[in-house]
């Protein structure tokens, strides 16, 4: 209930609750207001973030000697495997005339180790050209302050392109197109820690190494260039050699009643 | 378009962590490795940290965090802190095999910013109080500490008083 008392202020005119429908006049009377439009940062994407359909290398590559007939049919299979890949390979000719599966392993063998020489040089700019940006900090993590030792001893198999796919992102046109490469080589790694000792490898120790790499195109670009986009590790690979350093996995944590021995 | 700045300004002993050494040949002898670390504004007085800081100079590293474990001063947890934080460092970023294997080498104490305030007395009167604050740094060095210095006797000095006079030449003579 509203208290009767003598009215000591009052409420000037501009100040009063105005019903909708005065307010909807007022509103129109001053004029329309347009939304301040943000200019948004557009980004570009220069590459794809995974590789599409990776391919699944067969069960022992390389294992057989070339030798026997087994060894020779490994050898001796062509790229003329699956329907996509030729698919991919049409339209990767579309964009890129000069593209073919007989030069293009050379070519990426050069990048390759160019890539890599410019990673232990630490030339970023160059590594920037040769490697797409997904690809590139899982090669340099880490890396700031060690020394890295790599040389390309020499190439056991010639190169030989196993897998080709192409495919859009975002938008139905943008094609990107992936080659996978398959390569054995031999070479030497190095690395070392802040203080100069040896952490991994060794400087006289060849590896003989078997990987797919995977390069990749932005195709409708066409300035673009075949980039090192990722490598593919089966999952029957060898496992790696292990660090120098002994490292301590920290066990499960006791209650001060337990005894280890006990757990285990 | 610049979207994030640094966190804070580097001083001299954190960028002493960056430098690189080219790699050893495998005929020398094996770098030990130096972690150097520091604390900034620490909200205590650098002359009371010092002793603290002199506590701890050449001990291991396992020695020193017990020692500063069961001290009853206030910058003792602070440094017992910054040790572990610094042998944590040194065992994930830099290579460093064992964790007990690391020593101190270097622990010094600096003035931080101090900030003036009142301090208000009876009367009316007043003082200028200063808020106090310090640095801590530390450099930890793999490997066993070294053995301290056996202290100065008395042949010490004599043997060296005799040597002296033996190398004594004739000044301005033929």
């Amino acid at each position: 209930l509203p208290v009767r008392t003598k009215k000591r202020f009052s409420v000037p005119e501009w100040a009063r609750e105005l019903t909708p429908e005065q307010k909807e006049k007022r509103l129109k009377s001053l004029g329309t207001i347009f939304p301040e439009e943000h200019v948004e940062r557009n980004f570009y994407l220069a590459c794809t973030a995974d590789i599409m359909d990776p391919y699944v290398p067969p069960e022992g590559d390389a294992r057989l000697s070339s030798l026997s007939k087994d060894g020779l049919k490994q050898k001796m299979e062509k790229l003329r495997q699956t329907a996509t890949s030729q698919l991919a390979l049409r339209k990767v000719k579309d964009h890129v005339p000069d593209f073919s599966t007989k030069t293009f392993p050379e070519k990426a063998q050069e990048i390759f180790i160019e890539a890599h020489n410019s990673l232990a040089n630490f030339n970023k700019q160059k590594l920037h050209s040769l490697v797409t940006e997904r690809c590139y900090p899982e090669m340099v993590r880490g890396n700031r302050y060690k020394t890295i030792r790599w040389s390309f001893v020499e190439s056991l198999e010639p190169p030989r392109v196993v897998h080709v796919r192409c495919d859009s992102v975002v938008n139905r046109g943008n094609l990107y197109g992936q080659v996978t490469v398959r390569m054995h080589t031999r070479q030497t790694l190095a690395i070392y820690d802040r203080f100069g000792r040896l952490m991994y490898g060794g400087e006289q120790v060849p590896k003989d190494v078997l990987e797919y790499v995977v390069f990749e195109r932005y195709l409708v670009n066409p300035y673009g260039t075949w980039r090192m986009h990722g490598k593919i590790v089966p999952e029957w690979a060898p496992p790696k050699d292990p660090v120098i350093k002994t490292v301590m996995i920290p066990g499960p944590t006791l209650d001060p009643s337990q005894e280890y021995e006990e757990m285990k | 378009i610049h979207t994030s700045t640094s966190l804070q300004k580097f001083g001299k002993w954190e960028k002493k962590n960056r430098i690189v050494y080219p790699p050893q040949l495998p005929g020398e002898p094996r770098r030990p490795a130096e972690i150097y670390h520091c604390r900034r504004e620490i909200k205590y007085s650098k002359d009371k940290m010092w002793y603290l800081a002199k506590l701890i100079k050449g001990m291991s590293i396992d020695q020193a965090l017990a020692q500063l474990e069961f001290n009853d001063k206030k910058g003792a947890k602070v440094i017992k802190e910054v040790l572990l934080e610094a042998q944590e460092m040194a065992v994930r970023n830099h290579n460093v095999e064992f964790k007990s294997n690391l020593h101190i080498a270097e622990s010094v104490t600096g003035r931080g910013r101090y900030v003036k305030r009142i301090r208000y007395h009876g009367k009316g009167m007043f003082g200028i109080m200063k808020i106090v604050r310090c640095h801590y740094f530390v450099k930890l060095v793999e490997g066993p500490p070294p053995p301290p210095e056996p202290p100065r006797t008395g042949f010490d000095q004599a043997k060296e008083y005799v040597q002296q006079l033996r190398s004594r030449t004739l000044v301005n003579t033929l």
